[in-house]
């Protein structure tokens, strides 16, 4: 009983062609951001580490100190503007790195033999039993405090889950007809993984990476407010929470500023990491 | 099925192996010569090498390892620097107050997540699941450790509602409403994480059951919505179990800020005093306490997805 | 086994069980409307089977679930359904899920899919009978549950009651399916294509079944097939769907062995006969048109050896072109005219 071999007629998976409205509010609030530190200096109104211990935990909205000052009688919106310097790059640093790292293990493991799986995906497996933040504590107590030890532990940590996703999107593809193609012709495997399986894969890793420099973000702060990452008097998010919390009954709305900075970047991160992931058709779970 | 329980608790043996491998790594990779720290810094070469003799770290590191391998497996984690007690109970006792935070917010969490989820997929396209959408990505953007300065500036210091640290009331506290009233910030706090994190991967767990031929099939055998949102709930059940397992297991581990923030006497606060007083044997139990809680987590969740599904008892 | 309609004048007297009268589904997609399918009529009586025949995307499934009333909102649905005597369409949501799964019955394309993977096959049958008060207790319902199993020919029924989906064959799946079907002894069972999904061998006992459960039960069924065979094997009736609408009908063993529609004639001609042999297939040449394509005048123009200038104009209309048959070819059919 043969049936007759008509071409079917699927309508096409949908892509939407244009990034969402709300992603690309996402990427204008993290672009205006990025300006602001980088022009910390231009813009910073005081001197972000010396405070004049007379005008002390001035209130917001006060002449010449716009978001107040601190214990320490420094300007908080200078604190703010450059210690951003500090947490977005310890939030985007052990994400670029990781992703370079996981993306490898992936390549690896997703077009190497059973062996090579196996050893690579049961390593990454031993990562998966630590609880994440806890395991980056750990690494950075061991490391001692400091801005390079606490991006050292994040990347750590943020590895397994990035060589996971490309390990996937690798596997994928292994049966797909571009690849026996390429391996027909005796390409190599390293120049398959660069020119055939890495633009494949690079959507889904873009997609997460986004959404974990929000994480990451979080994270960095927390590391340094738990005296674990970037040392005072340095201005940094998560250090300036960490002065300021002594204040917490009587001037919360000093607490506020930087706890709602590191709010604002996560938020955006995660906002276009999402926005990215209804682009390219991939969705993920950060985590 | 007790089949299938025996291989999973075979093959979580590796990967404790592993995890010991990698807390005997980090405790290698501290910088510095632990015996000259130990014996100060005018000890002489002499005396650092009986000690270092005495320690067996002369050894190969795979004997140092087999050695201390030996010891983690018997219960000895070694004592701690700042309070001379063996680290095992201090950190068991800490273990069990976390244990009860971390239950208590996976609940809320959880309550919270398949609400905010199963709003966000069953009214897709409508404002209750834009707003359902909006808080699930707030609340895994949040640091804790602000969100819970912030409860205690609000609903404890401002409102007078709740305590704003420990367990239980020093002077005229014990009891569960004590417990309860304490839990509420500090739960609430840790949840929101988790919350959100449910509610996006229930939101589309539910989008691939409810999109799956069975539930139109049902459908055509006239069975009402709510009798056909009951079967694909019981469909989504397996994959809830994994998230409710690894949100478990991050909450054990990730609410060392929460604890911090409201001295809620668990292994986070113990873990940040240690790190404080750089007392690493305790960091390092604490560590291997909460992988191997969350070992048995994962463990658990597989079992009783097994149980559901019968296509993994197979 | 193909008869003709007229050789089984008992099962011609009696009622009809469905009728399908001018029906169009339309689907509200980006930036418009996809008319899916379009002034579509055809009528079943108990006993009869109808075959709707047609290539993927021609409609078929879109026709088989507006007549059950299972698409979305975004689906626009118009014309007339009647289903005994009653106009689905216009009944209230309750009043069609009542009538789904007891009046009316899907077997859908593909079994594995079409149950739920985590409850036993049993307690998926006894729920629908007792959904449908087919049953007067749930003890009732296992014990009729049992038989049905037996009824589809599963030849360990009491194993198959307590097994789960996965744990059985395609066969054996589609016969479970089947059998929930047939559960509450439905008037019209509508197949969509539910032999596809199948092995060979085991289509050839599928189709059997049905024929053999349709002599019993007495049921009008609407089978909906791209297998020219199959059509061949089980219908009393064929309508072949072509871009969202019939170009001809009429009793299958006239339409398959006279066809009075271009498209028709491809079908056939593309048949492989013990002649041909192996790929020389005749495929239809072109393409089948993209979902929502429109067209001016005959869908099938582009496709057609016999099309004439005159066919991309005027959208060609189904007339009687026989007693009981009907076709939308004029340049096939021409009338005198008037
Ligand atoms: N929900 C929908 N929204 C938009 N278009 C749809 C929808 N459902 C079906 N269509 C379109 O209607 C057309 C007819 O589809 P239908 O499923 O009826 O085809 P079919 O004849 O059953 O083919 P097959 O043999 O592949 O099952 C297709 O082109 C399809 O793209
Ligand atoms: S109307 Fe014209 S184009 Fe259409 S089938 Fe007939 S001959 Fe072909
Ligand atoms: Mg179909």
């Amino acid at each position: 009983m043969t049936a007759i071999a008509l071409p079917a007629v699927r309508t096409k998976r949908r892509r939407s062609r244009r990034l969402p409205v709300s992603a690309r509010i996402a990427a204008g609030v993290i672009g205006l951001v990025v300006v602001a530190v980088l022009l910390a200096p231009v813009l910073a109104p005081h001197n972000p580490t010396q405070g004049q211990l007379g005008e002390r935990l001035a209130g917001i909205g006060t002449a010449g100190h716009l978001l107040g000052t601190d214990g320490q009688g420094r300007d908080i919106l200078s604190r703010l503007l450059y210690g951003g310097r500090l947490s977005l790059l310890s939030g985007l640093i052990p994400v670029l790195v990781a992703a370079v790292i996981g993306t490898l293990l992936g390549l690896l493991a997703g077009l190497g033999n059973r062996f090579t799986n196996g050893a690579v995906m049961r390593t990454l497996d031993v990562f998966y039993a630590f609880p994440a933040v806890l395991l980056a504590i750990a690494i950075a107590a061991a490391l001692g405090s400091g801005a390079s030890n606490a991006i050292v532990a994040l990347s750590v940590i943020l590895i397994p889950p990035i060589a996971r996703i490309a390990e996937t999107e690798t596997a994928r593809l292994r049966g797909a007809d571009f690849m026996e193609a390429a391996r027909a012709s005796g390409a190599r495997t390293s120049s398959i993984a660069i020119r055939q399986v890495l633009p494949n894969i690079a959507p889904a890793i873009v997609v997460y990476c986004t959404a974990l420099i929000g994480l990451c973000i979080v994270y960095s702060a927390g590391l340094s407010y738990l005296g674990l990452g970037i040392a005072p008097p340095a201005p940094e998010w998560g250090v300036m929470i960490s002065d300021l919390q002594q204040y917490t009954f009587t001037k919360p709305e000093l607490l506020l500023m930087p706890a709602l900075a590191i709010l604002v970047a996560s938020v955006a991160f995660n906002v276009l990491g999402d926005g990215l992931g209804s682009y390219f058709n991939v969705r993920q779970e950060v985590r | 099925m007790t089949l299938y329980l025996l291989k999973r608790l075979g093959s979580a043996i590796p990967i404790l192996i592993g995890v010991s491998i990698v807390v005997f790594i980090t405790i290698k990779i501290i910088p510095g010569d632990p015996v000259a720290s130990l014996l100060g810094p005018t000890s002489s070469p002499q005396a650092r090498a009986e000690l270092t003799a005495r320690l067996g770290l002369d050894q190969p590191l795979p004997i140092q390892y087999l050695s201390w391998g030996a010891h983690l497996f018997q219960g000895d984690l070694g004592d701690s620097i700042a309070k001379h007690v063996p680290v095992l109970s201090l950190v068991l006792d800490a273990f069990g107050n976390t244990l009860v935070l971390a239950t208590f917010a996976a609940v809320v969490a959880f309550v919270l997540g398949i609400l905010l989820g199963g709003v966000s997929a069953l009214r897709r396209g409508r404002v209750s699941a834009a707003i359902s959408n909006a808080i699930s990505l707030f609340s895994i953007s949040v640091p804790q450790y602000s969100i819970g300065l912030l409860l205690i500036i609000y609903l404890a210091t401002g409102a007078g509602l709740f305590p704003t640290a420990g367990m239980y009331d020093p002077i005229n506290g014990g009891g569960w409403g004590d417990l309860f009233l304490h839990l509420v910030l500090p739960g609430v706090t840790a949840a929101l994480v988790p919350a959100g994190i449910i509610a996006r991967m229930f939101r589309s767990c539910v989008i691939d059951v409810m999109s799956m031929d069975f539930i139109d099939a049902m459908r055509s055998r006239g069975l009402s919505e709510l009798r056909i949102l009951k079967h694909a709930f019981h469909n989504t059940l397996p994959t809830l179990m994994t998230i409710a397992g690894l949100q478990l297991g991050y909450l054990l581990g990730g609410v060392i800020f929460v604890e911090t923030v409201f001295s809620w006497p668990g292994l986070g606060l113990l873990v940040y005093q240690s790190i404080t007083q750089r007392d690493l044997p305790v960091i390092q139990a604490g560590v291997i306490v909460s992988a191997l809680a969350f070992v048995v987590i994962n463990v658990v969740v597989d079992v009783l997805q097994a149980a559901i599904d019968p296509r993994v008892r197979a | 086994m193909s008869q003709t309609v007229q050789e089984i004048p008992a099962r011609v007297a009696s009622a009809e069980a469905l009728r399908v009268d001018d029906l169009a589904v339309s689907f509200a997609v980006h930036g418009g409307q996809v008319h899916a399918v379009r002034s579509v009529s055809f009528h079943v009586r108990a006993g009869q089977t109808l075959v709707l025949l047609g290539e993927s995307g021609s409609g078929k499934s879109v026709t088989a679930r507006a007549i059950m009333r299972l698409h979305g909102r975004r689906a626009k649905v118009t014309g007339r359904v009647e289903l005994s005597g009653r106009e689905v369409l216009a009944l209230s949501d309750p009043d069609v899920r009542a009538l789904r799964g007891s009046r009316i019955a899907l077997v859908p394309q593909d079994p594995t899919a079409a149950l739920d993977p985590l409850r036993r096959v049993g307690a998926q049958i006894t729920e629908v009978l007792l959904l449908h008060r087919a049953a007067p207790d749930k003890k009732a319902a296992q014990a009729r549950t049992r038989e049905l199993l037996r009824a589809v020919g599963i030849p360990d029924p009491e194993r198959a009651y307590r097994s789960f989906p996965h744990e059985m064959s395609g066969g054996m799946r589609q016969r479970v399916v089947i059998a929930m079907g047939i559960s509450c002894d439905p008037d019209v069972i509508i197949a969509d294509e539910p032999t596809t999904a199948l092995d060979v061998t085991v289509q050839a006992q599928i189709l059997d079944l049905f024929a053999e459960l349709q002599g019993r039960l007495n049921t009008a069924l609407l089978m909906v097939t791209h297998d020219v065979h199959v059509a061949a094997d089980v219908a009393d009736l064929v309508a072949v769907m072509y871009a969202g609408r019939i170009v001809e009908t009429g009793p299958a063993a006239d339409v398959l062995k006279t066809p009075r529609h271009p498209y028709t004639q491809a079908l056939l001609d593309a048949l492989p006969t013990p002649q041909t042999a192996r790929g020389e297939l005749h495929a239809i040449a072109g393409s089948p048109p993209v979902a929502g394509q429109e067209f001016p005048g005959c869908a099938f123009a582009d496709r057609c050896t016999h099309a004439l200038d005159t066919c991309r104009t005027a959208e060609p209309r189904l007339v009687e072109v026989a007693p009981g048959r009907r076709a939308a070819c004029p340049v096939l059919n021409p009338t005198e005219a008037p």
